[in-house]
């Protein structure tokens, strides 16, 4: 059950990216609509995060492509924002709220330059609107997850992208914070943004998202929420692995060299 | 004494160099360290320091003097090997990290001695004071040396101010560096060009051993002490530089020490303080407050004494009843009583001990923040009434007035605790 949308904001073409040689995704294609919040769902490993990592370049694919806006990565990169998961990062490193949502800037400020006046303004803005900015001056190992996670999606919205791919940013956030966060996705895409989310969680998946990329190794489904949310697609993407690709990627991690890379 | 007037007054022009020197060294290698710390790369420090002694002894056999153009050209190669295969065999291999820098260390380390012991054999008269780049000596450090080193370590303070927001993101997140499109393998790049830079302008003066110390010590000692980048590089480079001086003075009084291990000593002496005596971090001060909270808990246990006598209709209690309610605890009991006293919050008359209205009022909010959670545990969390005790025995000091306020609103305003015990509002009788 995959879904094709004409002139695509995002287009994914027969992508499969390996990881120490074990394949981790598996010729995904699709391609979604624009303006839309969308949710990527599917159990541990299944390969939601590296799925954006390929989109943002930060792992090189063993086959495939992606195109953003009809172009490649690096003509649009300014276009698009990148929020890693939380715990990718050190909060121990000695940096207030305010440093942090200011590197949201620094892709327009371009290298050598130092952030100014005209930056500092920018990430204000974005820390009013996750609701922190009583907290600029607060050194980042202060906060709690949820303080964390607002951080880092204040630091995506200061880069004022038009796709937005988030990891996670349900993660670990209470129920407060869950629905601000929405809110503001929501808010986002009523402004023509688009937001592509890893959520974990199918129960509120339902209720949050128009559109779900549903990930298994392999794409089970990608549309509309009213077409994929179904009982027999969410069996394919929970149910387990399938044994005979799990089989043959271990198969190929036996080998020397990596069979799939071109 | 005459020494040191001499020493710190730079009558003589050398000393002044070797001085500037130490200062501009402690600080490039402070600064680049600090950060390597905060990325938990502090053992790279230390294998790049110990492998760039064979690239030193090439250098010098291919120049046959102390030339120190070859001989940093020769560190630097070693050193830049060092690290490049250290991040290959990382990528290449399954060897985990530290098994790949304590192997890197000690090769390179190794090869180096062997070289030192060939040049020792072979009878060159220029050897002599070879042997100092593996602990250093500061006093032996020559003017043309010190354009060299000195310039090194400018470049190396000027290029991190420089680039300090893009390091910045290097170490702390370095996927969304790539992600907005910053070409973060080049800066890494650069960062480990630094490093091995940092490290050889310490080799005449510090040594090839004890350079990792001079790198990671400082940054981790400033990190007591602050908690924004900023301070934390220069304090940093200031307790480098000073330690760097000390140890620089004492290899001139005594002309048989080397500098490395002084500089070393001071720099350790300086991390102990900041580990005993920073605020908030030192191990003292976390002592202190560990103290002054334990008096308050105690203050608070004797509040709610003379509370709970009220409640039995008893408006005093006598200092006999009191240490009986704390045994073995005499001396704290009597603190307790004397600080109580003088803010007010009770009167003691002979023996007798009664609370004045500010203590009443203290004393309820005490009990009331210890039966509502009490309550709390019960209803929310089903704990049994006669296993909630402890746990509100020791939330009862740190419950904030906003927590209050929300036990209040989700208990509904509750009257009595799971002991059915009244719970004290601020204008009941007591």
């Amino acid at each position: 059950m995959i879904n094709h949308v004409e002139s695509p904001i995002l287009e994914i073409h027969d992508l499969t990216v390996s990881y120490d040689q074990s394949p981790v995704l598996w010729n995904v294609d699709l391609s979604l609509p624009s303006g839309k919040l969308i949710g990527i769902l599917g159990p541990n490993g299944a390969g939601k995060s590296t799925l954006i990592k390929a989109i943002m370049g930060l792992v090189a694919p063993s086959g495939g492509y992606v195109k953003l806006f009809d172009k490649t990565l690096e003509e649009v990169r300014s276009r698009i924002s990148y929020v890693p998961q939380r715990e990718s990062v050190d909060w121990n490193f000695p940096a207030s709220v305010l440093d942090v949502v200011m590197m949201g800037t620094y892709g327009k400020l371009g290298l050598f330059k130092r952030p100014g006046k005209k930056e500092r303004e920018i990430a204000m803005e974005c820390l009013e609107k996750v609701g922190m900015q009583g907290f600029a001056k607060r050194q980042i190992s202060e906060l709690s997850g949820g303080q964390q996670q607002r951080v880092f999606i204040g630091r995506s919205l200061a880069q004022n992208a038009d796709l937005y791919l988030m990891d996670e940013p349900f993660a670990g956030v209470d129920m407060a914070t869950e629905s601000a966060i929405f809110e503001l996705l929501q808010q986002m895409t009523s402004e023509g943004k688009t937001v592509v989310v890893v959520h974990h969680d199918i129960y509120s998946a339902v209720n949050y998202f128009d559109w779900f990329i549903m990930l298994n190794l392999h794409l089970v489904a990608s549309g509309p929420k009213e077409a994929v949310m179904t009982e027999d697609l969410l069996r394919k993407t929970y149910g387990g692995k399938l044994n005979l690709l799990t089989k043959v990627s271990e198969l190929i991690r036996q080998k020397e060299f990596n069979p799939l890379k071109n | 004494m005459s020494d040191f007037v001499y020493f710190f007054t730079f009558q003589d022009s050398s000393i002044a160099f070797v001085v500037i020197g130490i200062i501009l060294l402690g600080v490039g290698s402070a600064y680049v360290g600090t950060y390597s710390f905060l990325d938990k790369k502090a053992l790279l420090g230390d294998a790049i320091s110990h492998a760039v002694l064979p690239g030193i002894c090439l250098g010098f056999i291919l120049a046959g003097t102390k030339n120190p153009i070859y001989i940093v050209s020769g560190a630097f190669f070693s050193g830049a090997l060092a690290t490049f295969l250290s991040s290959w065999l990382r990528k290449n291999t399954r060897l985990s990290e530290d098994a790949i820098i304590a192997s890197i260390l000690s090769i390179f380390f190794g090869f180096g001695i062997v070289l030192l012991t060939v040049i020792q054999k072979s009878g060159n008269p220029e050897m002599a004071g070879l042997n100092q780049f593996i602990f250093g000596n500061a006093i032996a450090i020559l003017e043309e040396d010190l354009w060299i080193y000195g310039g090194l370590a400018v470049f190396i303070i000027l290029t991190l101010t420089a680039f300090q927001k893009e390091f910045s993101l290097l170490v702390f997140n370095a996927e969304y560096g790539s992600a907005i499109g910053y070409p973060m393998g080049l800066i890494r790049l650069v960062f480990n060009v630094l490093m091995i830079l940092s490290v050889i302008i310490g080799i005449q003066a510090i040594g090839v051993v004890l350079m990792a110390a001079l790198l990671i010590t400082p940054g981790a000692a400033a990190r007591f002490w602050t908690d924004k980048l900023s301070y934390l590089v220069i304090l940093a480079g200031v307790f480098s530089a000073v330690s760097g001086v000390l140890g620089t003075y004492i290899s001139f009084v005594l002309p048989q020490m080397p500098t490395g291990p002084w500089v070393v000593v001071f720099l350790s002496l300086v991390a102990l303080i900041s580990f005993l005596f920073a605020p908030k971090r030192g191990v003292i001060s976390r002592y202190i407050s560990r103290r002054s909270y334990l008096k308050r808990t105690h203050q608070d246990h004797l509040l709610k004494a003379l509370y709970r006598a009220g409640e039995k209709d008893k408006t005093n209690l006598s200092i006999e009843e009191i240490y009986e309610t704390y045994p073995f605890q005499k001396k704290e009991s009597n603190q307790s009583i004397k600080y109580l006293t003088k803010e007010g919050f009770i009167i003691q008359n002979q023996s007798l001990i009664t609370l004045t209205s500010k203590g009443k009022s203290e004393s309820k909010r005490i009990v009331r923040l210890h039966r509502l959670w009490e309550l709390y545990l019960n209803e929310y969390m089903n704990i049994a009434p006669d296993h909630v005790h402890d746990s509100a025995e020791k939330l009862e000091h740190i419950l904030t007035p906003e927590l209050e306020q929300l036990l209040e609103s989700r208990l509904n305003y509750p009257k009595l605790d799971p002991h059915q015990e009244t719970i004290p509002r601020d204008n009941d009788e007591l």
